[in-house]
């Protein structure tokens, strides 16, 4: 049927197009620009906004072009008189309700409603306010902020919850005027199943929703001259940070960043990275060791703390397949307060470990009671109270927060020359990068398991079937005759349906990987904004460029990696390992 | 300034779960496959609660059970004017405020039975979606935006019956019949 192709006239010239298409579609097509506010491709197609009004000849009113399929022979004018007037009303209408403080707003920058306002010609605010009541804000996350005042019911939020994460921990509420997104009983996002995944903020137009600031904090801990400040950086940050900074999408901007950590002020500048290899280390042998001894197989990877939130809501039954290893960041800030503290004669109590990462979830994941491995490891030996108890992970900021971080200090990042991590916990591979895009952990899983199981090299290390940003992909390996089935999920909804097959007992795989975010890490709600699927790719692009021209492509061969079990740790899966890089997981209040 | 609330969660006595779990299951499973199963599940519900409300406790074990996510609940039972979301008393009263018991004087029975009570009107919101119960939990009074017998404004509902073409001496005489009665019994 879409393959019939139908003619039809726009704005008095005439085009082809495919039958089953929308008007708007069939404009974008035909290059011709018709603004939208509420429409999300696939996602949210809900005709709420009333923007996107087209006339089309013969039809008593106007039309929605998002909704509107288009007919053969249909006559479409996108820009008349009426259109205009009738767009520019709407948009007036919802400017009407909306708080007019742009100048402090999170979103001033990135905010669709007021690009739409300026591009439609609105100039002046004609009509008064009409809601009188100010709603409370919902600050019970960790996470995320919502501010209700600066809704504009659009719904892309509630459809990506619902039909992306399939969490729905957000639906309208009331009617008419006293409509609202929110969660059950206005109880707040914390207490509701919510993920903190952000993939709301991403997709709203407006400032509604953002993330709890953490800069604040960081400043202060940066200005303390007793603090010995550490930073990590995630590997997606490093492909998408450039964005903030005016450079297109797919700008790989490593050192650059490195240095620009360095003059804020970090006494140390690392990566999230060294303990991502750790990761694979610490992983990779506990899916050798599930093999070997016939554990709880498909293991599922522990890296993205929406999907562990999910997990503990949803699919608490199979908590036991999902992988003890803590997520690379909370590796990182247990190994920086113990093995790196005690090398270089540092008192935990003092230092400050900040990470930046593209995520909102690991705001909540630094913030779980368990994450105070650190505290525990000195403990006895600095004869600590309860009350003296230190996260591992002091502050985490997101990739927008870092980018105002460096702005306000005035560093020129576009210009700056560029320079590399600290060592060693600032050391990495080519596996580590790839951690930022969905697949990445699978693939420098596998390069290391191979190795240990085969105990000989791999030629092809690039497993390209496992790259993309499809949701689901699946790929067989072959080790020495054991054939191990993997797959690979990106978003929650796809994730449940490896899930379901995993608590069946149906499950065909050894090794799955579930990334909360669509795309992966790159497409993380911490991200800059406008994050869309060409924005992704070009992310995903950068990020196995990095991995292609690292020296060192396998975590198992990461010197510092070495040096840290030959030092510390001992083995992977060994006794300090246990206490410092390994958790559990809970079951939490679920729906079901 | 602006003003931040934190919200956080309240529990009260009303919010506590209060109905018959076997008597939940059985109307949860006599709507299983219908259409509008969640509203079936959640009028009978409402109307199994001695206070006719649904409590946030019962409100969870019909996630749980039916499989609804709670923010759906949520959404439906804010979205209806039928349902309560806090105990109701023994008998309701329901004004409607549509257009045409507006035109009829509907205000005035609304006033009327504000002061009867010893309400003060400003704990109203226009939202129709509010309400008032006496101190003694004896009435409840609340407004509609219609309930489509326009021909016969004004009318007002008293527990689950409508009377047409009220006047304030009417109403007065009804709340007293109900008031009396219940006082014999």
């Amino acid at each position: 049927m879409s393959e019939e192709k139908i003619s039809l006239r726009i704005n008095d010239s005439v085009y082809e197009c495919d039958a089953g298409m929308t008007i708007l579609e069939a404009c974008a097509k035909a290059a011709i620009d018709i603004p939208t506010l509420c429409y999300l491709k696939d996602i949210n197609q809900e005709a709420a906004c009333s923007i996107c009004l087209v006339e089309v000849k013969g039809a008593k009113a106007l039309v929605r072009s998002c909704v509107t399929p288009v007919r053969k022979d249909m006559e479409i004018f996108t820009n008349t008189p009426r259109v205009r007037k009738a767009r520019r009303m709407n948009l007036e209408l919802l400017l009407a309700g909306h708080p007019k403080d742009c100048l402090v707003c999170d979103r001033n920058q990135s905010c669709e409603l007021r690009k739409l306002a300026f591009d439609m010609g609105v100039r002046d605010v004609r009509f008064p306010k009409t809601t009188k009541t100010e709603l409370p804000l919902d600050t019970t996350s960790v996470s995320l902020t919502r501010d209700p005042n600066k809704c504009i019911l659009c719904g892309r939020c509630v459809s990506v919850c619902s039909a992306i994460q399939s969490v729905k921990a957000i639906d309208f509420s009331g009617r008419g005027k006293s409509s609202k997104i929110t969660t059950f009983f206005d109880s707040g996002l914390a207490n509701s199943v919510c993920v903190n995944c952000g993939q709301c903020l991403l997709v709203c137009p407006t400032g509604a929703i953002t993330e709890k600031n953490a800069t604040g904090g960081v400043w202060a801990a940066l200005s303390d001259p007793k603090k010995f400040v550490i930073v990590e950086v995630a590997p997606a940050v490093r492909a998408a940070i450039g964005e903030e900074f005016g450079l297109p999408a797919g700008s790989l901007v490593t050192a650059k960043l490195a240095q620009s950590l360095r003059k804020l002020g970090f006494d140390k500048v690392f990566d999230t990275q060294f303990s991502a290899d750790l990761t694979i280390m610490e992983e990779g042998y506990e899916l050798i060791d599930r093999i070997k001894n016939k554990g709880s197989l498909p293991l599922i990877t522990s890296c993205s703390p929406g999907w562990i939130k999910f997990a503990e809501h949803f699919y608490s039954g199979i908590l036991e397949h999902i992988s003890s290893c803590k997520s690379p960041q909370q590796m990182f800030g247990a190994i920086a307060k113990t093995y790196y503290a005690r090398k270089f004669n540092l008192d935990p109590r003092n230092m400050v470990v900040v990470s930046i990462m593209p995520c909102t979830a690991k705001k909540f994941e630094a913030l779980r009671p368990e994450m105070k491995s650190a505290f525990d490891y000195w403990k006895d030996e600095l004869n600590l109270k309860e009350s003296e108890a230190f996260y591992d992970v002091d502050f985490v900021l997101t990739t927008r927060e870092a980018s105002r971080l460096i702005k306000e200090a005035g560093i020129n990042f576009i210009n700056l020359p560029g320079e590399d991590f600290d060592e060693p916990l600032g050391i990495s591979t080519g596996a580590a990068v790839i951690f930022g895009a969905t697949g990445g952990v699978m693939e420098a899983a596998l390069r290391t398991a191979y190795e240990v199981l085969c105990g000989r090299q791999l030629e092809k290390i690039d497993f390209f079937g496992l790259r993309g940003l499809e949701g689901i992909k699946v790929a067989e390996v072959d080790i020495d005759g054991l054939k191990l089935k993997v797959a690979v999920a990106s978003s929650l909804s796809k994730a449940r349906l490896l899930l379901d097959e995993v608590k069946e007992g149906k499950s065909p795989y050894a090794f799955i990987e579930i990334m909360t975010c669509p795309g992966g890490c790159l497409g993380g709600a911490g991200q800059p904004i406008p994050t869309d699927n060409e924005i992704r790719l070009k992310r995903m692009e950068a990020i196995y460029r990095e991995d292609k021209s690292k020296s060192i492509r396998k975590s198992h061969e990461n010197p510092a990696v070495r040096e840290l079990y030959k030092e510390f740790l001992g083995q992977p899966l060994g006794e300090k390992s246990h206490h410092l890089l390994h958790t559990h997981y809970k079951q939490k209040e679920g729906e079901f | 300034m602006k003003t931040i609330k934190k919200i956080t969660l309240k529990e009260n006595d009303a919010s506590k779960a209060c109905l018959d779990k076997v008597e939940l299951d059985r109307i949860i499973s006599f709507y299983a496959g219908k259409p509008g199963r969640l509203l079936g599940i959640l009028e009978d519900a409402q109307k199994l609660n001695k206070h006719k409300y649904l409590a946030r406790g019962d409100l969870e074990y019909i996630s749980r059970k039916a499989r609804v996510p709670l923010s759906r609940i949520y959404n439906i039972i804010t979205f209806y004017a039928f349902f309560n979301l806090k105990p109701q008393g023994e008998h309701s009263i329901v004004v409607c405020r549509g257009t045409a018991c507006h035109t009829r004087g509907s205000k005035i029975l609304l006033d009327f039975l504000i002061n009867l009570f010893g309400f003060k009107e400003d704990d109203f919101s226009q939202d129709g979606k509010s309400f008032l119960t006496t101190k003694d939990n004896k009435f409840t009074v609340k407004t509609v935006a219609c309930f489509g017998q326009c021909a016969l404004a004004p009318v007002v509902e008293i527990d689950g019956n409508i009377y047409s073409r009220m006047n304030s001496e009417k109403l007065r005489k009804i709340v007293k019949g109900i008031s009396t009665l219940r006082g014999k019994k």
